[in-house]
């Protein structure tokens, strides 16, 4: 029944307004509450079993033929310059520039087909395989992580979404690239990282106090703080009040928590595990995502690159400032394949990739004629994903693409799918519906779009 | 045994008490034969308050064999004719006209389709979704009848509606899950509302008629329900009578949805009986078919108030009496005025945006005349802070920025803006100034409004919450599910905007606006262009000559206009108050009442007198007792948060922090940077000279992770949820290890630096950043902790002991005593 509401703005079907969640998750940019804290602590030490996401974001869109679809028996100027090579799963080939994926083949599954229709610029790809849809109409939809926030809190004093190590900058459209909690409000964006974890003396602003500020200043300021006690009766009435205490004394334990410290100090990380993910930002941004999961956080974005100019990067068009195919095959590739491989390795050694899904995705695929600069352009109408760990199954090939890879032959799977899919792994409803602008429900994907069945 | 019982049940009434009225709704029935029935409703009425149902234990006697009436109090008719049904109840008689008619037979527009509402099948979650379920799709809760009829009647190969048989119907079998239903169970074989669909369609399931009786309003009874708070706990049950074109009535009770503003205060269940929960005030929110109404459950607190306390509560203006009526109503007493050192920071928070120095507090604590509150307030009225801190938030208001607009742009609008505040221009005039805004954009920056608002529907919504503080976004697409919008009056109004013509002119960022000749807004669904027509208000014949913006403007700033004055006075109480009398401040409907309406309604009659005056009705709202109260609650008043007992807490804007920071401190803050609008870059700007207050800061893209922690407006969409208060753990973290405040404190020209270098002892510190603070000087007590903390740090040099008084500052600036007005 639709329920009329009168000083709240508007209701929600389950008789929440926005108004209430946005109260509700006051404490949510770090995806932290004190109810879910208490209850986090008094869980403690068995923590819960649900299954964490990391979202690897291949920014600048991978060419499908070069990467995991290839085409060997293609015309040379669609084929291109690699040869395909067997992976430890019989009948699945990938090119031969990720020779260490080949021997990680069953623990990953490949989407071959996916699509999607909207105009050719990154940012709308962007905004589709974070959010499951194209923004129109001004509404911003939310981050598949940050709705995952929003409707289950951070564990304990960790936030439920981090972001690393920084959003994606400009591609081009000047269009919103879907990283925030969009009409969820900024409580529930992710908890960006800004910082870049290869470089030298790595440290994350704010979470941690400057180095001038000692432990000894720090404990200071919060004994100096309570201090101040004038208009007492006032405040100790007053909710708001009760919650800016209560987020003084969370950042606190949240600068002076040796869990949330810890998920962060890469510095504890020995030589030997910083080199097994490879010595690059997105390689240490792989190895930082598992220390994330291992100490609490749901869901960890991690984008490969920041833009797509005077960046070596996915997108390859050939000619400057972008890549060209073989720039790619040398640095862009190895670097995916030994942080990926190593990301599913070191989580599958550490028991965790059973209850955490890996999807690497980009934002579209790209043209299957080589361009006369040596390089391929957008083209939304075919290309690969990654999906593996949680529930969802390794080791198989959904979908196929046409002779050329030009458009999906069989089981043609949209990003609003890819997004189900996330929900459904991570054990929400993908129907489940969320207070939108002027709380207008908005499902976490439209009803009509399904999970991709065959992964799970 | 029949008659014990009601004898049982009759005397369980107690009598009436005295002065109380035995009351019955509706006090004239009309039935329209055997299929209708109209329940009575038997109540105790006090002031035209309801304090008792009593319909449960009454006895019912028809005058006529036509006319039953049962135990329950539900008239039924068999034929035609008159009757007078007489009730006793509580000692007490009364008398009911029923008039019974020839019976009429279910019509699909305002029998079937409430029905299907009624029984959910057209919900969102259901076969109203865009895209249908199961493969059926109606439109949401039926603002469509023609097609849901074509659909019900004519899709599936017309399985869904047996006429020879309507038991077989596909619809009811599913409704009552005979066969399996994807969404359960929704009617049973003998409700009436199963009777309805298979009625109408043994009639042969005839379609909606252009001619079909429409529904002009809803009554509701009983009018208004005041609770014991001492009573037992009793049930009041509500009834609602829809009123048609055709001068009809029917019982639509239980066709009606439901809901309460307040569960905490009052239940209310699917059949709309209301069960009180708690203490202060719900509005009952009924709705049926595209009309909306409200009844008000007052629910006072269980507090043993002296009728002298509000009496001798301090009366300033006509504010106070209309807030203390509404406080003796409810038996809440007002917390004491509040001190004079209150009341200075206060009003200069709220007013202007910063803290008191402390010689203008040590000025007005001095001060002997007795009417010094009201002399400051009058002096912060013309502070030029206040103009600041107003052009800031209109700014909000009219989403300044250069997200959308070419910097000159955003400049000429802003100062336009920032001139209308300097001269405390009237709400009327910079209404219509910005709504009929004509020629080049730089020149006439109120112009820019509509190239922020390019399109038709976004223009007409802005317009609306604007202005109106009414959202009509929902009507764009379908009928307004909260409201009695319908998707034909929003696309008449929106045809009021659909002649602005736009065109780039010969300066960079130039836009010339004019009103064009000719262009319609077509409606979403029907195609067809609406006569251009205000809410409630006279349509514009299509090919009406003169600029539609004109009409629209005519209509928003006429005396009588039912949202304007009413809007804008509910924006400026809010800022004022904390809490606004409708909240949120930009949400006024029929179905959200303001927490106290007649204080609205002459604020909005006051407002409107003044010629719109904005300072006036700040005036009245800073002078009166109750913006004066103090902070600190009672027991008996701390559970209210909305009859302004008291003053409410409330944390200050980002940008007021940040100012008071700057100012505190002697280190101004840079704006030296601006954010792309898709927020993916920061690139340097020179546009800001050194010294510029976040207040004075027109652009929302200038960057400041400061701001954007504490919840700034970013100006894309007209609403008063951009700028959010909540506390956040990322403001704490930022407090604590992010660059605004630590370097401030850190900077070399710190005024902690200059204090040190005077030679101020740590007391003198403690207490000028007190004064400079939070106004007021430390006590005793605060004293005795810091000291012995800051004497600790100075004992390991000159270094410790600058960072232990940085450290004392930081606490004082981050305490809830300096972030919360209060």
């Amino acid at each position: 029944m639709i329920r009329l509401d009168a000083t709240r703005p508007a209701t929600f079907c389950d008789g929440h307004s926005r108004r209430d969640f946005l109260h509700a998750g006051a404490l949510a940019p770090l995806g932290l509450t004190l109810a879910g804290l208490n209850a986090a602590r008094a869980a403690d030490p068995k923590p819960d079993t649900d299954v964490n996401c990391i979202m690897l974001f291949l920014v600048g869109g991978p060419s499908q033929l070069d990467t995991w679809d290839p085409k060997p028996n293609a015309p040379a100027e669609v084929r291109g310059p690699f040869e395909p090579i067997k992976t430890n799963v019989t009948g699945t080939q990938v090119s031969e520039i990720f020779p260490k994926m080949a021997k990680h083949a069953d623990k990953f599954s490949v989407v071959r087909s996916v699509y999607h229709t909207a105009t050719a610029v990154h940012d709308t790809g962007h905004q589709m395989m974070q959010t499951g849809r194209l923004f129109s109409g001004g509404v911003e939809h939310p981050h598949v992580g940050c709705a995952l926030g929003y409707l289950k809190g951070g564990r304990g004093e960790l936030p439920a979404h981090v972001l690393l190590p920084k959003p994606i900058g400009r591609t081009g459209g000047n269009l919103p690239h879907g990283h925030t909690a969009g009409y969820l409000g900024k409580p529930h964006d992710p908890f960006i990282l800004n910082a870049d974890p290869n470089a030298p003396g790595f440290k994350v602003p704010d979470l941690l106090p400057p180095e001038y500020l000692s432990a000894i200043r720090a404990e200071r300021r919060q004994k100096l703080r309570d201090a101040v006690d004038g208009a007492t009766a006032a405040f100790e009435q007053s909710a708001a009040a009760k919650q800016l205490d209560d987020n003084f004394k969370l950042a606190f334990k949240l600068m002076s928590s040796a869990k949330a410290r810890d998920a962060f100090a890469l510095e504890k990380e020995t030589n030997k595990s910083k080199d097994r993910y490879g010595r690059t930002r997105f390689g240490q941004c792989c190895l930082m995502a598992r220390r994330l999961i291992e100490a609490g956080v749901r869901f960890v974005t991690v984008n490969m690159f920041e833009t797509v100019f005077d960046e070596v990067t996915w997108d390859i068009h050939g000619s400057k400032p972008f890549t060209d195919i073989v720039q790619m095959s040398k640095e862009v590739a190895p670097n995916f394949d030994q942080a990926y491989t190593a990301l599913l390795e070191d989580l599958s050694e550490r028991g965790l990739l059973s209850n955490t899904m890996v999807v690497a995705l980009g934002e579209f695929g790209r043209t299957p004629k080589v361009n006369p600069a040596g390089g391929r352009d957008h083209h939304p109408g075919a290309w690969s994903i990654l999906m593996g760990g949680g529930p969802l199954k390794g080791g198989i090939v959904v979908g196929e693409t046409d002779e050329h890879a030009f458009a999906p032959k069989t089981r043609p799977v949209t990003p609003g799918e890819v997004a189900a899919t996330i929900y459904k792994g991570l054990g929400l409803d993908p129907h489940k519906e969320l207070p939108g602008p002027q709380n207008r429900p908005i499902p976490l994907v439209d009803y009509a779009v399904k999970p991709i069945g065959e992964l799970f | 045994m029949r008659l014990l019982l009601s004898f049982a049940a009759f005397a369980l009434i107690a009598p009436l008490a005295r002065g109380a009225d035995l009351r019955v709704y509706p006090a004239d029935v009309a039935i329209g034969g055997p299929n209708r029935a109209q329940q009575l409703l038997v109540v105790e009425e006090e002031n035209g308050r309801v304090v008792r149902d009593l319909t449960a234990g009454a006895k019912y006697a028809s005058s006529s064999d036509k006319v039953k009436v049962d135990a329950t109090g539900i008239v039924t008719a068999t034929g035609a004719g008159e009757a007078k049904i007489t009730v006793t109840a509580g000692g007490k008689t009364a008398t009911v006209a029923v008039r019974a008619e020839k019976p009429a037979e279910w019509n699909f527009r305002n029998h079937v389709i409430p029905t299907l509402t009624r029984a959910g099948c057209n919900a969102g979650a259901c076969h109203g979704a865009l895209a249908g379920k199961g493969g059926m799709k109606l439109s949401l809760r039926g603002f469509d009848p023609e097609t849901d009829w074509f659909v019900l009647t004519r899709q599936a190969l017309g399985r869904r509606a047996d006429l020879n048989d309507p038991a077989e119907s596909l619809t009811l079998k599913k409704a009552t899950r005979t066969v399996p239903h994807g969404g359960g169970t929704r009617m049973v074989g003998d409700s009436v509302y199963y009777a309805v669909v298979h009625d109408w369609m043994k009639a042969g399931a005839p379609g909606p008629k252009a001619d079909d009786a429409t529904l002009e309003r809803l009554d509701v009874f009983p009018p208004a329900i005041l609770v014991d708070p001492k009573a037992a706990k009793g049930s009041f049950r509500t009834l609602v009578r829809a009123v048609y074109s055709d001068g009809t009535t029917e019982d639509v009770t239980r066709w009606a949805r439901f809901g309460s503003s307040e569960e905490l205060v009052a239940r209310v269940s699917e059949e709309g009986v209301i069960v009180p929960a708690g203490h202060g005030e719900a509005a009952i929110t009924i709705g049926f078919g595209t009309k909306v109404a409200t009844l008000t459950v007052t629910a006072p607190y269980p507090n043993d108030v002296k009728a002298e306390v509000f009496a001798k509560s301090p009366r300033n203006n006509f504010v106070d009496e209309h807030v203390l009526r509404k406080l003796e109503l409810l038996r809440v007493p007002p917390s004491d005025q509040c001190s004079d050192a209150e009341f200075v920071r206060r009003a200069y928070l709220d007013t202007c945006g910063i803290v008191p120095k402390p010689d203008e507090v040590e000025a007005f604590l001095k001060d002997a005349d007795t009417k010094k509150r009201a002399k400051l307030v009058d002096k912060l009225l013309d502070h030029p802070a206040y103009i600041d801190y107003w052009a800031h938030k209109w700014s909000d208001l009219l989403l300044v920025s250069s997200r959308k607009l070419p910097q000159p742009a955003m400049w000429a609008f802003y100062r336009k803006l920032r001139q209308s505040v300097a001269d405390n221009q009237p709400w009327d005039k910079f209404a219509r100034d910005t709504l009929t805004a004509n020629g080049s954009t730089l020149t006439n920056g109120a112009g820019n409004y509509f190239v922020l608002h390019k399109d038709v529907s976004e223009l007409a919504e802005a317009t609306s919450l604007t202005f109106l503080g009414t959202s009509i976004g929902c009507a764009k697409c379908h009928n307004h599910p909260l409201e009695k919008w319908t998707q034909d009056e929003y696309w008449a109004f929106a045809n009021l905007f659909s002649r602005v013509g736009l065109k780039n002119g010969d300066r960079a960022g130039e836009v010339l606006i004019q009103s064009k000749s000719d262009g319609d807004a077509l409606h979403l669904r029907r195609g067809i262009a609406m006569p251009p027509a205000p809410l409630d208000g006279k349509p514009l014949a299509l090919d009406a000559p003169g600029d539609r913006r004109a009409y629209f403007a005519d209509w928003l700033t006429a005396a009588d206009n039912p949202y304007f004055a009413k809007a804008a006075v509910n924006r400026v109480w809010r800022n004022f108050m904390g809490r606004a009398l409708v909240e949120a401040e930009d949400d006024l409907r029929e179905t959200n009442p303001a927490s106290n309406r007649e204080l609205l309604d002459a604020l909005a009659a006051d407002f409107v007198k003044q010629k719109y005056d904005l300072k006036h009705t700040m005036r009245t709202v800073l002078n009166s007792a109750a913006y004066q109260r103090a902070s600190t609650p009672l027991k008996e008043n701390q559970a209210d948060d909305r009859f302004y007992s008291r003053y409410l807490l409330r944390r200050l804007p980002g940008e007021v922090i940040l100012d008071a920071y700057s100012d505190i401190t002697g280190v101004p803050t840079p704006f030296d940077k601006i954010n792309s609008a898709a927020g993916d870059a920061s690139t340097p700007i020179v546009t800001y000279p050194v010294g510029t207050r976040a207040v004075q800061v027109p652009d929302s893209l200038t960057t400041s992770r400061f701001l954007d922690a504490f919840g700034r407006a970013e100006r894309v969409q007209t609403c008063s949820c951009e700028r959010t208060a909540d506390a956040s753990v990322t403001q704490a973290l930022h407090l604590n290890n992010g660059h605004t405040l630590n370097d401030k404190l850190r900077d070399k020209s710190s005024a902690v630096g200059k204090w040190i270098a005077t030679g101020l002892t740590d007391e003198q510190i403690v207490d000028r950043v007190f004064l400079l603070a939070l106004s007021r000087k430390p006590t005793d007590a605060e004293k005795k902790k810091f000291l012995p903390i800051l004497a600790e740090s100075a004992k390991d040099g000159a270094q410790s002991r600058r960072e232990g008084i940085e450290d004392f500052v930081w606490a004082v600036l981050t305490g809830r005593e300096f972030l919360f007005n209060h």
